[in-house]
């Protein structure tokens, strides 16, 4: 199948305009997407191609624009709906997670709330603290809410158009160190159901789980890794919930090795939860203590030079993923 | 605008409905049968019910928590609402509501309730957003009391409706108090629907307590609504003539101002426009009696299906669970 390199933002518009052609029902609304075209441009040209009615702008008004989306949605549309940041989440959090997560579940599961919040996460050239955070780990209690976080350009666009598709809502966390990066996007998309991990190297001493941004920063590291003679395995699970353990457990028991690394900060973050499951379900298959490799705990500070500290580093990874592949128990024992 | 003599008989009887389910849901509660958080709409049912009258079957409504009879005008099943108080699974919410309703049903446009106060306003209004975008002529109406009108999401909510003439209407249920805070304690100005004029949106004030009233200024908000013209503000003054909830021991008001509010119960003067139409007492009376009968079958009803079990608890977080 024929294949273009195409950035991230690029592959994002696409599913947009794709899907907007595909379902009359699409519309996309939020803060500076309509002319300017997104604050990140990811929705660029998508007003002159559809029209105000189906592209436009929102006020500054976040309870507004992800409610808005949950009301439009149970009344049958299909709304996307931008939040520019996703820090901004927050000053919306009743609406996503009391209203878009929990109306199917609390109403006798008789509606459903089709809408997509696309959001923008993760540090990117001296934000600060309130427009850098990353934030997968804030949902994993929103039972009723889909939390996608796709890391390279072809799953941008796959796993955007499935959670269009999808009736359920959909928290759809791009990431804006990813934005500009470039990578192959087949001509005809797939659209796999929500829910699959990707497993993107296949290894034998150690499994990475890399969420977002540092799927690309664990490729790194299982290449140099390699070169060490240390074999990784890199899976990302391109999302919190659902979360496909299956295919993660399935590597932990054959590996036994397993470092956990996302963007977020380290307490209560992705990788706690997801290592305490596997300890708890699997701890006889483990041949040596799970590894985390996260964010600080602490906020993400404007200046430039203290923000590149916040976020795991390939050297992080190197030195974390050696120590894990030289303790432990031996696998042939 | 008055109702025709059939409207207002349908009024009596969905609040003879709704009265005496209030009545039966409070003798489970006091029989140990349930137990619920019940938050009686006693006193303010001529809302609900003259508003329903004014809409048509598609039309979306978000009901408030005081809401029992709001749903029931708009067309919920007595014996649904019912088994979610008993956490039956035929409940409207398959048992999981057990007290603070959240009933749905789409085929009459119930659409469901917030229970966060003030959440109501961003979702119906998108639901008017939802229609418009579709290009079909639903409104969306939300019923809310006047202390959740000084939550911010009214602001959000009002001013994208205002802008884009969304077909909405809301309906201000004010019945004086925030749970227990007096009206005046909690917000600076007397009237709420004052507040239209900052977002250029037509409003009214009507006598809550008045079926005919509630239902002309609705009427008149839903043709506005459905012709392109935006929302509309009404404000809808009421008495709450029970506790905040069941149990409330109601010390923040006197013993005089409840007596006096039972005065202005809106079934005594729906029975009184009635009288005035020319519509004899047995004709209410045989309406009473099938309302009491029709109680009596949808407790059976009810009843005849399973409790809720734990299995229930994780049924319907995910479109996966579509029954």
């Amino acid at each position: 199948m024929s294949e273009r390199i195409i950035s991230y933002r690029a592959a994002l518009n696409e599913a947009l305009v794709e899907e907007m052609e595909r379902d009359e029902r699409v519309f996309l609304m939020g803060q500076d997407v309509a002319k300017f075209g997104g604050v990140f441009a990811v929705s660029k040209g998508l007003q002159d191609k559809f029209g105000p009615k189906r592209v436009f702008d929102t006020p500054i008004s976040e309870t507004l624009i992800v409610g808005g989306g949950v009301g439009a949605a149970l009344a049958g549309a299909r709304p996307v709906v931008e939040l520019q940041y996703a820090d901004f989440a927050l000053v919306a959090m009743d609406e996503i997670l009391n209203k878009a997560a929990k109306w199917r579940y609390m109403h006798g599961n008789r509606q459903s709330v089709p809408l997509v919040i696309r959001a923008a996460e993760g540090m990117f050239g001296g934000l600060g603290p309130e427009h850098s955070q990353s934030f997968g780990q804030y949902f994993w209690n929103a039972f009723g809410l889909k939390t996608l976080m796709p890391s390279t350009p072809a799953d941008a666009k796959s796993m955007l158009k499935a959670a269009i598709r999808d009736d359920d809502p959909v928290l759809f966390l791009e990431n804006k160190a990813l934005y500009n990066r470039r990578g192959p996007v087949p001509d005809e998309v797939e659209v796999d159901p929500i829910g699959k991990a990707s497993t993107i190297r296949n290894g034998t001493d150690l499994t990475i789980i890399a969420w977002s941004s540092m799927v690309a920063v664990a490729l790194k590291a299982a290449e140099a890794l390699a070169e060490e003679g240390i074999s990784a395995e890199v899976i990302d699970p391109r999302g919190v919930r659902p979360l496909d353990t299956a295919t993660i457990f399935n590597s932990v028991d054959r590996i036994g090795r397993v470092l956990v690394t996302h963007e977020g900060p380290v307490t209560g973050g992705l990788a706690g939860e997801l290592i305490a499951q596997i300890v708890e379900t699997r701890f006889d298959k483990l041949l040596a203590p799970p590894a985390r490799v996260a964010g600080a705990d602490t906020y993400v500070p404007q200046n430039l030079e203290l923000e590149r500290f916040i976020v795991p580093h390939l050297e992080h990874i190197l030195a974390a993923a050696r120590k894990l592949a030289a303790t432990g128990k031996s696998s042939t024992q | 605008m008055e109702m025709t003599v059939d409207q207002l008989l349908h009024a009596f009887r969905i609040m003879e409905r709704s009265i005496l389910a209030e009545q039966r849901l409070l003798r489970f509660i006091e029989a140990g049968d349930s137990r619920v958080l019940l938050h009686s709409g006693r006193g303010q049912e001529a809302i609900g019910i003259g508003a329903c009258a004014a809409l048509r079957d598609d039309d979306m409504l978000f009901y408030s928590h005081r809401g029992v009879a709001q749903i029931l005008a708009k067309g919920i099943l007595l014996d649904e609402l019912i088994g979610d108080f008993l956490g039956r699974i035929g409940g409207a919410t398959g048992g999981l509501g057990a007290g603070i309703v959240h009933a749905v049903d789409p085929k009459f446009g119930v659409m469901g309730s917030s229970g966060t106060l003030g959440g109501g306003f961003v979702l119906s209004a998108g639901a008017a957003l939802g229609a418009a975008k579709l290009g079909d002529d639903r409104v969306s109406i939300h019923l809310f009391g006047e202390g959740s009108a000084n939550r911010g999401t009214f602001h959000e909510a009002a001013n994208a409706a205002a802008l884009w003439k969304l077909p909405m209407i809301w309906l201000c249920e004010n019945n004086g108090y925030s749970v227990s805070v007096p009206h005046r304690e909690a917000t600076c100005i007397e009237d709420v629907a004052q507040r239209a004029q900052a977002y250029d949106m037509p409003s009214a004030i009507v006598d809550g307590q008045d079926v005919e009233a509630v239902y002309g200024a609705v009427k008149e908000a839903v043709e506005r609504a459905r012709s392109g013209c935006g929302p509309t503000l009404i404000e809808a003054k009421t008495f709450r003539i029970r506790g905040h909830y069941e149990g409330d021991p109601q010390n923040y008001r006197s013993k005089d101002e409840i007596a006096a509010a039972k005065l202005k119960d809106p079934q005594i003067l729906v029975q009184e426009r009635l009288a005035a139409r020319g519509v004899g007492e047995d004709r209410l009376e045989a309406i009473r009696q099938e309302e009491r009968a029709h109680l009596e079958a949808a407790v059976a009803t009810a009843m005849s299906h399973a409790k809720a079990g734990e299995a229930q608890i994780y049924q319907g977080l995910l479109a996966g669970d579509m029954s």
